[in-house]
């Protein structure tokens, strides 16, 4: 933070006298640049926030970047509702239950593990840490049909568990704690919790637990965000369309109306432009509100270069 | 070396329920897939068999040009965009520059599925805000865009928005922590902000972009979701195996080759992997280390 500060301050008067003018024709370049992108950026959002609140032919007709009315809100949720018997709903509920499961499960274990791994010098721990980071690099896809046959063969093919269980394994998160505790937890404090007489169990707890706060906050963020987005993985394991998450029942939406392509999948539903847009709204609104509890924390670039993209 | 013997046990009693998870989910599923590469249908060993019979596939080579395209116009977009924004927002600074870092983090809350539909609605001439430009770029429907090379151009629009601004957040963050000591003696010598743009700051941010080359790359190569999603509205302009792992997931489920189905998997991870080695040993990543730099 201190680096921050500094840093702003020289930057703050890079004038070395020469080329004035140059250099303000620059400074307003540069300006453009940042405030056309940033608009580049966030008309899409603006589009989705806005688009359920307008009729199928005002939304096609360009008005789209204006408030349409309340009444067209709900009607574009009551159209929405219609399909599958507001399947919509059970898949929000799905997703919510999928990603929670997953952070409380994936923190049960990276909480004692990052700790171990800082706090401790046992016989395959650079094993594990290697380990660890290996499995970090490959991404999930390349092991999704795998896992899938180990479904088959444990059984659980369908189940929430095949979606749960592999989204709870984080090992990100696990790196990111132990990175933290070996820069934050002084082993010399656990040592003297020790010789006051406290068991190791007791030392995590009261030491490791409370100041492993903020790495276990970015692994329970990171972890939901990742689950939330699961969909190579249910698209896999689930067949049953109740079972699904928001992002794979927004493309059975998709597939089946015809709510982007009018020329295709044509039903009798009321499922169309308006709607979709409104079920899009719902599948990424939870991440957007993270996301913006999220930024003071990002902005502070404590999790630095280890942010996966 | 004189510890009691619960404490040798304390640090896997703390690793166990982790160490279950990583081998169940993380091993075991590379080990099996290596395994049933090497099985036929019936479960008998095939030697090679999936492994040519993969690279013979009249399909693998559409795919993997199509994901080479996508990559290819992907890669050095990122690479520009987030280098040329965070630089003109470091160096600017000031109430502009959070703002606008901001508006360039928020498009990372709307991926996969819902992208997919965000942005066939964006690139639709009518419906989208940005009607005016599509037609000077001369399209008339979403047919038009995803036939040819539409596709992977739309995937890089895609992309880019939902990642550029991760990005973003860390390599300002890694411009933060360029010593003040070197600016001010680069100032002191007369350097110009070309020069200490081009000589010091770039330098400096290195581990970052090579670790957003990385996994952009590995998950880039990855790419699933998008053109499934995309195919399910416009099925005639996307073919089903349009990308490396749709046709892996081909294998699987039309074909019910998991032999192939693995191969196919474990060739795309190694290359991956050989790229992810060959950035590192180009680049300084861990010798400077990148989550020092971030800081």
């Amino acid at each position: 933070m201190t680096a921050l500060h500094a840093s702003t301050a020289t930057t703050a008067a890079p004038d070395t006298g020469s080329g004035r003018l140059p250099r303000r024709a620059g400074s307003v370049v540069g300006a453009v640049v940042m405030l056309v992108s940033a608009a580049a950026f966030v008309i899409p959002l603006l589009w989705l926030l806005l688009a359920p609140t307008h009729t199928r032919d005002r939304l096609t007709s360009g008005s789209s970047l204006t408030f349409g009315s309340f009444a067209d809100l709900g009607r574009s949720w009551s159209n929405l509702m219609t399909f599958g018997d507001g399947l919509v709903l059970k898949w929000l509920a799905n997703s919510l239950g999928y990603s929670m499961g997953a952070v409380v499960l994936s923190l049960l274990m990276v909480a004692p593990a990052g700790y171990a791994l800082a706090m401790y010098d046992f016989p395959g721990r650079r094993l594990v840490l290697n380990a660890t980071l290996v499995t970090m690099i490959i991404p999930q896809a390349a092991l999704i049909l795998p896992l899938y046959l180990e479904m088959v063969k444990l059984q659980l093919i369908d189940s929430i568990w095949s979606v749960v269980l592999p989204s709870a394994f984080f090992p990100f998160g696990v790196y990111l704690t132990y990175l933290y505790y070996n820069d934050n937890l002084p082993r010399s404090l656990v040592e003297a919790a020790r010789l006051d007489g406290a068991s190791e169990w007791r030392a995590f707890l009261s030491l490791g637990l409370p100041l492993g706060r903020q790495a276990l906050g970015l692994t329970g963020f990171f972890c939901f965000v990742q689950a939330w987005n699961q969909y190579f993985l249910p698209f896999v394991m689930l067949s049953d369309d109740g079972r699904y998450n928001l992002q794979l029942g927004l493309q059975t939406l998709i597939s089946s109306t015809g709510a982007v392509n009018p020329s295709y999948g044509a039903t009798t539903l009321p499922i169309h432009q308006p709607e979709a847009a409104l079920a899009a709204l719902i599948t990424v609104g939870p991440i957007l509100v993270i996301f913006l509890v999220a930024q003071r924390y990002l902005r502070a670039g404590q999790i630095g270069g280890a942010v996966k993209g | 070396m004189t510890q009691p013997r619960k404490r040798h046990a304390a640090p896997y009693l703390f690793l166990a329920p982790y160490l279950i998870f990583l081998a169940v989910f993380g091993v075991a599923p590379a080990v099996y897939a290596v395994w049933v590469s090497f099985e036929t249908p019936e479960a008998a060993f095939a030697g090679l068999a999936n492994w040519t019979a993969v690279l013979a596939d009249a399909r693998l080579l559409p795919s993997v040009r199509n994901v080479g395209t996508y990559l290819g116009l992907w890669l050095p977009t990122m690479l520009v965009l987030v280098t040329g924004l965070s630089l003109l927002a470091h160096q600017r600074g000031g109430r502009l520059s959070a703002a606008s870092r901001f508006a360039w983090y928020l498009p990372g809350a709307v991926t996969g599925a819902a992208a997919a539909l965000l942005w066939l609605f964006m690139l639709s001439p009518g419906i989208s805000p940005f009607s005016p430009l599509l037609r000077l770029a001369g399209v008339s429907s979403g047919t038009d865009l995803l036939s040819g090379q539409g596709l992977p151009v739309v995937l890089t629009v895609m992309a880019t928005t939902v990642t550029a601004g991760g990005w973003i957040v860390v390599v300002y963050a890694a411009l933060n922590t360029v010593p003040p000591e070197i600016l001010e003696a680069a100032r002191v010598d007369g350097a110009t902000a070309w020069q200490v743009t081009r000589y010091i700051k770039l330098r400096h941010i290195r581990p970052q972009l090579s670790l957003m080359l990385i996994s952009s790359f590995a998950y880039g190569t990855q790419i699933f979701v998008e053109p499934q999603v995309l195919r399910s509205a416009f099925t005639s302009q996307v073919s089903e195996t349009w990308s490396v792992n749709q046709l892996a997931y081909f294998f699987a489920t039309q074909r019910g080759n998991f032999g192939m189905a693995a191969s196919l998997s474990l060739m795309l991870l190694g290359v991956g992997l050989l790229v992810a080695a060959i950035v590192i040993a180009k680049t300084d990543l861990y010798a400077t280390g990148a989550r020092k730099g971030a800081r």
